[in-house]
């Protein structure tokens, strides 16, 4: 159960070559990968069945950038409440959301390091269970930014006034459309080889920046607090 | 892995998001907007649910309307006169400026509802109090600053007005209470906090560092 993920395994020429963006968002945040010719040039030399791999990468970006797109508009057209539904326990709403969010990062750093031991870019510990570990912790990030993000979208919604809020805002977005295009196109087969790398890196690319421009900030100006 | 897997977890944050979003809207129902402001992000809200639905027997509002969500704005001098304070409410969204005119000031944020204010702000920053019958008194904690209040409904142009620009790369935010045509005001720029240029009313503009500032009224 654990070792089947439709990862390299099963596209070890493929993977060769476009080793180097997998390197590049192993080394955290650089920018979301825009990988180097990749895609259109080992494309090339496998002629026929390239363009239909292309093709299925393009539904399920398609949607991804629907969801970014559609974030965005809500958070733009919906009035901020100011006020939204948050988790008892904290001194305030904005500490569940920091802590929520530094929950989600702690996981994000277990799925580079899962991710990498699946890639067999860890020096040889690549065990069983890491297709396991990075699935749960995945989801369990997944879900613990879900009550951050509505809180946001619907108190405060899409804004602009400060380069941080913009940001943040705009990452957040991105996050939910690159997560969703990951979705989508994990039980694909036959995908270009840079796909999962690409789109992982880019989710956890956008997950650190939303933490640093929200939970970093927070710690920065309030101090610590629970 | 199962096909489905992936889906499910979409479906399984699609789900908890849909959840939180009907509680959203029950909790800030009628959701109407506070203003656009700079403290937006700083200021959350505290949780409207709680201090509305709890003490409506105690007040002496009629049932049907327990909830009450007022729209004013209340303005004056905090009590010893060395601060002055503005809270301006729609809807049961209310918006707090406390400002010396000098060096202290802070922006607030919450709910006023059901005879009970309660705001918070940046760095633990607290007003408590309650409302009713033209009046709204209770204490406001600023920075290391604590007074307490009672100040009277006000009608335009007096109230409370905000201005946020961007004067070369650093974002200013002004603020002004304005009552019977006293001003007291600040701006809070990249040097600090300082006093405030005249607004002018009418036209709600005002010059700083050489910069134009646009106010806008939050009442």
């Amino acid at each position: 159960m654990s070792t089947e993920f439709t990862g390299p395994p099963s596209q070890p020429p493929s993977t060769r070559p476009l080793q180097p963006p997998v390197v590049a968002t192993a080394r955290i945040p650089v920018v979301p990968p825009t990988p180097p010719a990749p895609p259109s040039a080992p494309a090339a030399k496998r002629d026929a069945p390239s363009s239909g791999r292309s093709v299925a990468l393009l539904l399920p970006l398609l949607v991804g950038g629907g969801v970014s797109v559609s974030l965005g508009v809500y958070g733009r057209l919906h009035t901020p409440s100011g006020i939204a539904v948050d988790l008892a326990g904290f001194s305030s709403p904005l500490a569940v959301k920091v802590w929520l969010a530094c929950g989600a990062v702690l996981l994000a750093f277990v799925q580079l390091l899962s991710a990498l031991a699946m890639w067999r870019r860890l020096g040889g510990f690549s065990p069983s269970w890491a297709g396991t570990l990075h699935r749960w912790s995945g989801r369990l990030a997944f879900l613990l930014t879900v009550p951050v993000a509505m809180h946001c979208l619907y108190a405060f919604g899409l804004a602009t006034y400060s380069p941080r809020v913009l940001i943040h805002s705009l990452l957040g977005c991105f996050f939910y459309g690159a997560f969703t295009a990951k979705m989508l196109l994990l039980p694909k087969k036959g995908l270009p080889g840079w796909t999962l790398p690409v789109l992982g890196g880019a989710v956890f690319t956008a997950l650190t920046g939303l933490w640093l421009s929200s939970s970093v900030w927070f710690f920065a100006t309030n101090g610590v607090q629970f | 892995m199962k096909r489905t897997a992936p889906l499910l977890t979409l479906l399984a944050g699609l789900g908890v998001g849909a959840v939180l979003f009907v509680a959203n809207t029950i909790v800030s129902q009628p959701h109407k907007a506070p203003p656009r402001s700079g403290t937006a992000v700083q200021a959350a809200a505290t949780r409207a649910a709680p201090t509305s639905a709890a003490p409506s027997a105690a007040t002496t509002a009629p049932p049907a309307a327990a909830v009450k969500k007022i729209t004013a704005t209340w303005a004056g001098k905090v009590d010893g006169g060395k601060a002055s304070i503005a809270i301006a409410a729609k809807e049961g969204v209310a918006v707090a400026y406390l400002c010396d005119g000098n060096r202290v000031e802070g922006w607030l944020r919450g709910t006023a509802a059901d005879g009970k204010l309660s705001l918070s702000g940046e760095n633990g920053d607290r007003l408590t109090g309650t409302f009713g019958n033209g009046r709204a008194e209770g204490s406001v904690s600023v920075g290391r600053w604590t007074w307490t209040f009672d100040v009277k409904t006000v009608t335009k142009p007096s109230g409370l007005y905000r201005a946020t620009a961007n004067v070369r790369n650093a974002e200013v935010v002004g603020g002004w209470i304005v009552v019977d045509g006293r001003q007291v005001g600040a701006v809070d720029g990249p040097d600090g906090t300082q006093s405030a240029p005249e607004l002018s009313i009418p036209s709600l503009t005002a010059t700083w560092d050489g910069a134009p500032l646009v106010a806008v009224p939050l009442s």
